[in-house]
C-alpha cells in the first residue's frame, strides 16, 4: 500500500471512498471530448463532495473550459460520463433526457459565464433577472419572490434603487454580481464557474472574490472553478487540478499544489506568477 | 502520554524540472512522535529543511516518501495519503499552522479573521466576539484597528492578527513557524505565555525558534535535524 502512494501526482480516487464519508454530488469518469482529431480533454476523472470547491487551472486551450461544458451539461463529452447525485442515486447527465437535464441545470445547479451577458437576460430589469429563477423553481407569490430578489441584490451589493435597471446599464462588475445573485438565488447545490473574475479591475475583483469566498461558504454549495489566475484559485477552492493539452497532469489540496508542485508544467505555471 | 503526532520515516527532495531537472536532497528518514504537552524545537542550521519539514507536517508540502499520523477524533489520519478533504478536516479541528505571515483575505475585519477558527468549530458568535475581543487587547492590537481589514496594517499588526487567531482556541496540534519573528519584547512575551498556555492545556508543539532565549523558554525537547542530513 504504501509503495504506490510514494509519489503521489495523480490519485484517480473516482469511485474510491472512505467508510463515514457522505457521498460525493458529481463523479466524473474518463470525461474525454474530442473535436475531430483535436483533443478537448481526455480522461479527465474526479469526485466532487458537498461544499467542496474544485479548480481547474491552465492555460488557454489547456482544455478546462472544454471540461467545464461537459462537467456542467452543455456540451457532450465524446467518452465518459458525469454522475450527478440526485436525490439519493447517481444520475448519468447524459443518458437523461434532455428536457430532464435543462430542469436539472436550472434547479439544482447554476452556471456563471465569463462574460456576463452569456447569463443574464440583457433586456429584463435586474429584479426580473433574479426573480425568474425563482419562478423557475416553481415560486409564484409576487412578494416573495420580490422579497427574495431585492434581498439577494443586497447581498451581491447593488443597491434597492437599480432593482427596475437594465443589466445593459450597469458596469462590467454590476453585471458579474448580478449574475451571481441570479444563480445563487434558487440557492443550487452546485455551481459551475468560468473564470468568474475575468476582464474585471483588480479591486472589483477582490471584491467579487470575497463576496464569491463568503457565499460558497455560507450556503455550503459544492463548486467547480475554471480559472487562469492562480490567486484566485488559492482564494476560492480547496482543492485544485491543473490542466496541460487536455489532460489533468497534476492535482490535490490548493496550497500543496502551489507550494510544492511536482509535475514540470506546474513549476513553470508557479513559477511564472509575477509577485504583486 | 498521548501520542499527538507521529511522523515516520520522512524523506524530502525537490526536483526542479525546468532547472535542468536538479534534484535537491533535504533531508531522510526524520521519525519522531510529540506527545500532549510537549514542545519540540527543531534545531539545525539554515537550509537544513526545518520549514520543510514543518510544512510537511502541515500537509502543505508533500514528502517524497513517509507518513505523518496526526491524532484526529477517535484516531490518526495519515495527512501524507489522506484526501484533500480529510487533510482540510484535520486542519480546521486539529492542526494549526502559524507563520510570521498573515494571508489577508481582502475586505475581511480583523475581529472576523480572528472569530473564524472558532465559529469554524461552532463556538457561539458573542463567545468569539469575546474571545477574539480578549486575545487582540493582550495582544496590544488597538482596538479602534479590529473592526478594519488589516490589508493596510503594518508588518508587525498583521503577525498579531495571525497569532491571535492561532492562539485564541489554539488547536491540539500546533506548527509554528518562527511566529516572533520581528515582533518587539513585549508581544514577543506574550506569545511566549500563549504557547505555554497553549501547552498546558495539552496542545502538542511543533516549532522553528531563531531566537534562542526564545527558545529555551518554549521548548521540552530539541530535535536535531542535522542528523537527517541526505548525501547530495
Amino acid at each position: 500500500m504504501s509503495a504506490m502512494l510514494k509519489e503521489p501526482l495523480m490519485s484517480h480516487d473516482a469511485v474510491v471512498q472512505e467508510a463515514g464519508e457522505p457521498d460525493p454530488i458529481l463523479i466524473a469518469q474518463n470525461i474525454t471530448k474530442l473535436y475531430g482529431e483535436r483533443v478537448g480533454c481526455k480522461n479527465v476523472s474526479f469526485s466532487l463532495w458537498p461544499g467542496e470547491v474544485l479548480g481547474i487551472v491552465g492555460e488557454s486551450g489547456s482544455g478546462k473550459s472544454t471540461l467545464l461544458r461537459c462537467l456542467a451539461g452543455i456540451d457532450r463529452p465524446s467518452g465518459g460520463e458525469v454522475m450527478f447525485r440526485h436525490g439519493g442515486t447517481p444520475i448519468s447527465l447524459f443518458d437523461i433526457p434532455e428536457p430532464t437535464r435543462r430542469k436539472l441545470m436550472r434547479t439544482e445547479w447554476g452556471i456563471v459565464h465569463q462574460n456576463p451577458r452569456d447569463g443574464l437576460r440583457m433586456d429584463v430589469s435586474a429584479g426580473g433577472n433574479v426573480g425568474e429563477r425563482l419562478m423557475d423553481r416553481g415560486d409564484r407569490h409576487y412578494g416573495k419572490i420580490r422579497a427574495a430578489a431585492l434581498d439577494w441584490l443586497t447581498r451581491v451589493e447593488i443597491g434597492e434603487d437599480r432593482v427596475d435597471d437594465r443589466p445593459r446599464q450597469f458596469s462590467g462588475g454590476m453585471q458579474q454580481r448580478l449574475q451571481i445573485a441570479r444563480v445563487l438565488v434558487p440557492e443550487p447545490r452546485l455551481v459551475f464557474m468560468d473564470e468568474p473574475t475575468g476582464g474585471l479591475d483588480v479591486s472589483v475583483q477582490a471584491r467579487l472574490l470575497d463576496l464569491l469566498r463568503v457565499l460558497v461558504r455560507d450556503l455550503g454549495i459544492a463548486a467547480v472553478i475554471v480559472t487562469h489566475d492562480l490567486a484566485v484559485a488559492r482564494l476560492l477552492t480547496d482543492r485544485l487540478m491543473v490542466m496541460k493539452d487536455g489532460a489533468v497532469v497534476e492535482e490535490g489540496l490548493t496550497d500543496q499544489v502551489l507550494d510544492d508542485p511536482h509535475h514540470a508544467y506546474t513549476q513553470l505555471l508557479t513559477s511564472a506568477v509575477l509577485a504583486a | 502520554m498521548t501520542t499527538m503526532l507521529k511522523a515516520e520515516g520522512l524523506t524530502k527532495q525537490f526536483i526542479l524540472h525546468n532547472q535542468g531537472s536538479v534534484t535537491l536532497p533535504v533531508f531522510a528518514e526524520v521519525s519522531f512522535s510529540v506527545e500532549r504537552g510537549e514542545a519540540v524545537i527543531l534545531h539545525g542550521q539554515s537550509g537544513i529543511g526545518k520549514s520543510t519539514l514543518l510544512r510537511i507536517l502541515y500537509g502543505n508540502y508533500r514528502p517524497s516518501q513517509g507518513h505523518v499520523h496526526v491524532r484526529h477524533g477517535d484516531g490518526f489520519v495519515d495527512i501524507v495519503t489522506a484526501t484533500p478533504r480529510r487533510v482540510l478536516e484535520a486542519r480546521r479541528k486539529t492542526l494549526g499552522f502559524v507563520s510570521q505571515f498573515l494571508r489577508v483575505i481582502p475586505r475581511v475585519k480583523t475581529i472576523d479573521i480572528v472569530k473564524d477558527p472558532m465559529l469554524a468549530r461552532g463556538v457561539s458568535d458573542d463567545e468569539a466576539t469575546q474571545r477574539a475581543g480578549d486575545m487582540l487587547a493582550r495582544l496590544n492590537l488597538p482596538q479602534r484597528l479590529w473592526s478594519l481589514a488589516p490589508t493596510t496594517f503594518s508588518g508587525g499588526e498583521q503577525q498579531r492578527v495571525n497569532i491571535a487567531r492561532s492562539f485564541v482556541d489554539p488547536s491540539p496540534i500546533l506548527l509554528l513557524d518562527e511566529p516572533t519573528a520581528s515582533l518587539d519584547a513585549a508581544n514577543r512575551d506574550v506569545v511566549v505565555e500563549l504557547i505555554a498556555e497553549a501547552r498546558q492545556s495539552g496542545s502538542a508543539i511543533v516549532g522553528i525558534f531563531h531566537d534562542e532565549a526564545v527558545r529555551d523558554r518554549v521548548a521540552t525537547r530539541r530535535l536535531d535535524l542535522t542528523a537527517y542530513r541526505a548525501a547530495a
